[in-house]
C-alpha cells in the first residue's frame, strides 16, 4: 500500500461530449489516484478517454460539445469541480500543469518562448520581469537547453520538435507543481529524441519530486517511466496496479493481449504470427452492451455479454474490472 | 528589414507598368476616340487635327504609348476634355483628395465597428450575438451601394426634415456652397453632414466582410494547440483571448483588408455618383460617359497605383507583425 | 452498412455520421443549417417569381400607355407594381429584368469560376515559372479596381448583354484562380498524390481526377458566391448606363431611371432593388451555409 499522501483522487468521472451525431461518454466513470511523488501511466488506444480525462482534471474540456457531468476530482481534499474558474486557474500551471502532444503548435508563434515561459512565472508568482527573465533562463537551463540567454528571444519556428517540447516542460515545471500531466508528450517526436525527453523527465522527477501522470499509448514509455499503471478502454479503467504486477502477471484479457501483441526479440523464434487483438475499439455512438470489451474477448461469456463488471481488488494494489480475469 | 522593404518596393515597378500597360491598352481598344468630338459643331477640325498631334494618334500604337508614358511620368497630363479650358492635371488634383478623404473616413469606420464586433461574434460563437453579427453582415455585404445611398436619400433628405424645411441631411455634394474659406472648423462640422450618408452606405457594405473576415479568423486560432496551452497555464481568459489569440488572427486579416482595398475603391465610384461628390470616381464615370479617354486612363491608373501602394505597406505591416516571415 | 442503419432505426436511435455517403453528409448538415435554408427558399421565391410569373401576370415589359395619365401609376388592379416614367408595366418589366439579371449573373459566375479554377489548377500543380508568371499577372490585375475596369470595358466595347458577361469572367476569374491555386499547392503534397506519381499516372491524370474533384467543393462555393457578386456588378454597370440598354429591363436600369423620381415615385427605387438585395442575399445565404456543410472546419 502506498504511504504517501493522496494528491488527487478521481471518484467515478463522467464526461461526455454532446454532438450533432449523438453523444459520446468518453469518459465513463474512471477511478483514479495519484500519490505525491508518484508517477502513473495511464495507457489505452486512440479514443479511449485518456485525454479527456487528464483535460477533465484541469477543466479544459472544450464546452460546447463537452461536459463533465459526473463524479468528484479532489486535490489535496477539496474537490476540483466545484471550484470557480478564478480558482481554477490558480491551480493551472502553478498546482497542476499539463504538457501536450504536438510540440509543433502547441507554443505561440508570435511570442518568443522567453516571453511564454515568463508569462507562467509572473501569473502565479510575485516577481518582476527582470526576476523572472532570471528564472526562465534557469529553467531553461534546467531542461538542458544550451545557451539559454539567448534562446530566451527567440520563436517557436526557430527551434526543433525536441526543443519546442524541453521548452514545454520548462514552462509547465517553472512554478514547482505538485502534478504534471503528460498528454502523449513523446508521440510526436523521433524516437531518440523521445528517449532524451523521457531521460529529462525521470530526472526532474527526482529532482523536484512532483507526481506525473503519463499519458499514452505506448507501452514500452510506461515501463520506462511509470510505478503504477492504469489501463483504459472505452471511457473506463479495466485493470490498475503496479508496474511490474501489470507487466508479470496482467490479469485483464485486454491488457494481457496488449502484452502479448508486442514483438520481443527474446523469446524463442516461431513462425507464427504476432498475435493480436480480434476487432476494433468500439464507436463511441454505439457502446456495446454488457462488458465493452466482451465482442473482442476470447473468454466472454453470457454474463459479459448482459452485464457491465465492478472494479475489484483482486489482490492487494491490483484492481481489475472483469467477471473472468486471467489467473496469474 | 529594410532590404525586404526595398525589395518589396522593387517588386511593386513591374506591377505599376503592367497597370499602365493595361489601362493604356483598354482605351486604345476604342476605335475611334474622338468620335465624339468630331461630332460637335463647335469644334473646329483644325482643334481636333492638333489633339490628335498632341496625343500621338497619329502615331503607331508602341510608339503613341512611349509619348504617352514619358508624358504621364513628367507630370505631363494633357488638357481636360471634359472641362475644356483646364489641364487634366489640375482637374485630376482636385478631385483626389475629395475621394482619398472620403476613403479614410470609411475605411476607419468599418474597420472601427467591424473588427470588434469579429472578434465578440467569435468568441460567443452560435451565441445570440453571433447570429445577429452574422445576419447584419450579409445584409451588408449583399445590398448594391446605389441601392442603400439611394435609399438612405429618400428618407433623409425627402422624408425626413428639419424644422427649416430642409432636409435632414444634404443629398449630394461635400460642401454648403459659400463655406469654402471658412474657418476650418466650421469647415468640418459643415463637411461632416455631407460625408455621413456616404460614408454610413459604403462603411455598410464593407463592414460585413470584415467583420466575417475576423470571425472566421478569430474562430480558426481559438482552436489552435496554443491556446489550450496558454489555458493550461493559468492564463485568464480575457488575455487569452486579446494577447494570444488576436495577435495571430490580425495576421490574415491584414491581408484580407489589403485585398479588399480594391473593391471598396472601385464601389465608391458609384456612391460618389449618386451623392455627387466630385472625387475620382464620379470623375472617372464622366470621363467614360463623355468620352474623355485620356482622362480615364490617368484616372484608372491612378487609383490602381493607389492599390499597389497600399498593398505595399500592407505586406510591410504583415511582415513586422508576424515573426515566421523570413526576409529572403 | 444499410443494415447497420436500419438496426439503428429500430433501436430508435439516431443515425450517425458513419451511416451516411459524403453526398448525403452534406444535405444533411445543409438542411440544418437555418441561414442556408432561409437563402434557398428566398432564391426559391424568386426564381418562381421571375420564371413563373409572366404565365400568370401577363403584361408587355415595354408597352407604353398613352398619355400622361399612364405615368407613374401606384398600385392598382391593372398594374399590381404600378408604371414608370414611360407608363410601362412596372410588374412586367421587373419578371423581364429578373431573368435577364439572373441569367448574366449565373453565366458569368459559373464561366469564371471555370476560367480561374483552371488557371489554378495549372499554375497549382506545375509551379515553376508557370505559376510565378500566373501570379504576377493575375496580381497586377487584381490590383487594378474591378469596378472602374469594368466601366472602362464597357465603355470601349459597347454595350450589352454578353459585352457584360465577357468583362466580368475576364476580370473574375483571378479570384478563383488564387484560390484553387492555394489549395492545389497543399493538396500536391499528400500521400495520395505522391502514391499516384509512383504507379505511373501522368500529370493530367493526377490534375484531373485527382486534384480537380478535391476543389470542386471550394469552386461550387465560389460560383455561389459569385452569381450575388455577378448580380451586383451587372447592376452597377447597368446602373450607370453602361450595361443592359433601353428598352430592355434589368434590375439595374430600373434603378437608373427611377434615381431621378426618387421625389415623386419612390415605389420604383424600392422595387427592384429590393429584388436584387433578395437574390444576391439568398445566395450568399445558401453559399455560405454549403461552405459549412461541405466541410465544417474549412476556413475559406
Amino acid at each position: 500500500m502506498d504511504n504517501r499522501e493522496v494528491l488527487v483522487d478521481i471518484k467515478n468521472l463522467r464526461t461526455f461530449f454532446y454532438t450533432e451525431d449523438g453523444v459520446v461518454p468518453a469518459v465513463d466513470g474512471i477511478d483514479l489516484t495519484i500519490h505525491r511523488g508518484e508517477v502513473l501511466g495511464l495507457v489505452g488506444e486512440s479514443g479511449c478517454g485518456k485525454s479527456v480525462t487528464a483535460l477533465s482534471i484541469l477543466r479544459l474540456i472544450p464546452n460546447p460539445p463537452g461536459k463533465i457531468i459526473g463524479g468528484e476530482i479532489f486535490f489535496h481534499g477539496e474537490d476540483l469541480l466545484k471550484k470557480n474558474e478564478e480558482k481554477m486557474r490558480m491551480i493551472r500551471g502553478d498546482k497542476i500543469s499539463m504538457i501536450f502532444q504536438e510540440p509543433m503548435t502547441s507554443l505561440n508563434p508570435v511570442y518568443t518562448i522567453g516571453n511564454q515561459i515568463s508569462e507562467a512565472i509572473t501569473l502565479h508568482q510575485k516577481i518582476d520581469d527582470a526576476e523572472a527573465k532570471k528564472r526562465t533562463v534557469e529553467m531553461l537551463h534546467l531542461v538542458g537547453i544550451p545557451e539559454p540567454e539567448r534562446r530566451f528571444s527567440q520563436y517557436p519556428h526557430e527551434m526543433s520538435g525536441g526543443m519546442r517540447q524541453r521548452v514545454m516542460i520548462a514552462m509547465a515545471l517553472s512554478s514547482n507543481p505538485e502534478l504534471l500531466i503528460s498528454d502523449e508528450a513523446t508521440t510526436a517526436l523521433d524516437v531518440t529524441i523521445q528517449a532524451q525527453i523521457l531521460d529529462l523527465m525521470r530526472g526532474l522527477q527526482k529532482k523536484l519530486g512532483m507526481a506525473i501522470l503519463i499519458i499514452t499509448h505506448n507501452l514500452a514509455v510506461v515501463a520506462e517511466m511509470a510505478e503504477t499503471i492504469a489501463i483504459a478502454y472505452a471511457g473506463k479503467i479495466v485493470e490498475n496496479a503496479s508496474a511490474k504486477e501489470i507487466f508479470k502477471s496482467p490479469r485483464h484479457p485486454y491488457t494481457y493481449g496488449l502484452l502479448a501483441s508486442i514483438p520481443k526479440f527474446t523469446e524463442k523464434k516461431t513462425n507464427e504470427p504476432l498475435p493480436a487483438i480480434e476487432g476494433m475499439v468500439p464507436s463511441p455512438y454505439h457502446m456495446p452492451k454488457g462488458c465493452r470489451f466482451n465482442p473482442r474477448c476470447p473468454f466472454a461469456t453470457e454474463k459479459c455479454r448482459e452485464e457491465e463488471p465492478e472494479i475489484l481488488e483482486l489482490t492487494p494494489g491490483h484492481l481489475v474490472r472483469c467477471f473472468h480475469p486471467i489467473e496469474s | 528589414m529594410r532590404d525586404y522593404i526595398i525589395r518589396r518596393i522593387l517588386g511593386m515597378i513591374p506591377l505599376i507598368l503592367i497597370v499602365m500597360i493595361v489601362s493604356f491598352g483598354i482605351f486604345s481598344l476604342v476605335p475611334n476616340p474622338f468620335a465624339a468630338l468630331m461630332e460637335n459643331p463647335r469644334i473646329k477640325k483644325a482643334d481636333i487635327q492638333r489633339l490628335i498631334k498632341a496625343w500621338g494618334f497619329d502615331l503607331p500604337w508602341y510608339l503613341r504609348f512611349f509619348k504617352w508614358f514619358s508624358g504621364v511620368i513628367r507630370g505631363d497630363w494633357g488638357p481636360s476634355l471634359l472641362y475644356p479650358g483646364s489641364m487634366a492635371r489640375d482637374v485630376i488634383s482636385r478631385a483626389l483628395p475629395v475621394t482619398m478623404r472620403l476613403m479614410g473616413i470609411e475605411f476607419l469606420v468599418s474597420l472601427v465597428i467591424a473588427l470588434p464586433i469579429g472578434i465578440i461574434s467569435a468568441v460567443k460563437q452560435y451565441s445570440m450575438t453571433d447570429y445577429v453579427v452574422t445576419v447584419i453582415s450579409f445584409l451588408g455585404m449583399s445590398m448594391p451601394t446605389f441601392w442603400s445611398g439611394l435609399l438612405m436619400m429618400m428618407l433623409f433628405s425627402v422624408v425626413l426634415k428639419r424644422p427649416s424645411g430642409m432636409p435632414l441631411l444634404p443629398a449630394g455634394g461635400i460642401i454648403t456652397p459659400g463655406l469654402e474659406e471658412a474657418p476650418f472648423w466650421a469647415k468640418l462640422g459643415d463637411r461632416a453632414q455631407y460625408l455621413v450618408m456616404p460614408v454610413v452606405v459604403l462603411a455598410f457594405f464593407s463592414l460585413g466582410s470584415y467583420a466575417r473576415y475576423m470571425r472566421s479568423s478569430m474562430l480558426e486560432v481559438i482552436r489552435q494547440d496554443y491556446i489550450r496551452t496558454a489555458r493550461a497555464k493559468g492564463v485568464p481568459e480575457r488575455s487569452v483571448i486579446y494577447k494570444h489569440a488576436l495577435r495571430n488572427a490580425m495576421i490574415p486579416i491584414v491581408t484580407l483588408i489589403a485585398l479588399s482595398v480594391p473593391g471598396i475603391v472601385g464601389g465608391a465610384a458609384i456612391t460618389e455618383t449618386i451623392f455627387s461628390i466630385p472625387g475620382m470616381g464620379s470623375l472617372f464615370i464622366a470621363a467614360n460617359v463623355k468620352a474623355d479617354y485620356p482622362t480615364a486612363m490617368i484616372s484608372l491608373m491612378l487609383t490602381s497605383i493607389l492599390v499597389i501602394v497600399f498593398n505595399l505597406v500592407a505586406d510591410i505591416v504583415y511582415a513586422w507583425v508576424d515573426p515566421r516571415i523570413k526576409y529572403s | 452498412m444499410a443494415e447497420k442503419a436500419i438496426e439503428a432505426k429500430k433501436k430508435g436511435q439516431k443515425k450517425s455520421s458513419e451511416d451516411y455517403t459524403y453526398a448525403g453528409m452534406v444535405f444533411h448538415r445543409l438542411t440544418r443549417h437555418k441561414l442556408a435554408m432561409v437563402g434557398a427558399f428566398m432564391l426559391i421565391f424568386i426564381l418562381l417569381f421571375v420564371f413563373v410569373g409572366p404565365l400568370i401576370w401577363r403584361a408587355d415589359p415595354n408597352a407604353q400607355i398613352e398619355g400622361l395619365g399612364g405615368l407613374f401609376n401606384p398600385a392598382s388592379r391593372a398594374h399590381p407594381f404600378g408604371t414608370d416614367d414611360y407608363g410601362r408595366d412596372v410588374l412586367a418589366r421587373m419578371f423581364f429584368g429578373g431573368r435577364i439579371s439572373l441569367f448574366i449573373g449565373f453565366i458569368s459566375a459559373i464561366s469564371s469560376t471555370l476560367a480561374g479554377g483552371f488557371v489554378g489548377l495549372v499554375a497549382g500543380y506545375y509551379g515553376g515559372w508557370a505559376d510565378n508568371i500566373l501570379m504576377r499577372f493575375t496580381d497586377a490585375m487584381l490590383s487594378i479596381p474591378t469596378f472602374p475596369l469594368l466601366i472602362a470595358l464597357a465603355s470601349v466595347l459597347g454595350k450589352g448583354v454578353w459585352q457584360i458577361i465577357l468583362v466580368i469572367v475576364v476580370f473574375g476569374w483571378m479570384t478563383d484562380a488564387r484560390l484553387v491555386r492555394g489549395l492545389v499547392l497543399s493538396l500536391k503534397e499528400q500521400e495520395y498524390v505522391e502514391a499516384a506519381r509512383a504507379i505511373g499516372a501522368s500529370a493530367n491524370r493526377i490534375m484531373w481526377r485527382h486534384l480537380f474533384p478535391n476543389t470542386l467543393a471550394v469552386l461550387i462555393v465560389s460560383t455561389t458566391i459569385g452569381i450575388g457578386g455577378a448580380i451586383i456588378y451587372e447592376a452597377s454597370i447597368s446602373f450607370l448606363g453602361f450595361g443592359v440598354q433601353a428598352p430592355f429591363a434589368s434590375w439595374g436600369n430600373m434603378l437608373q431611371n427611377a434615381q431621378q423620381f426618387i421625389w415623386n415615385s419612390p415605389r420604383l427605387i424600392i422595387y427592384p432593388g429590393l429584388a436584387i438585395f433578395m437574390t444576391v442575399l439568398g445566395f450568399n445565404f445558401f453559399g455560405d451555409g454549403l461552405r459549412d456543410a461541405i466541410d465544417p472546419k474549412l476556413k475559406l
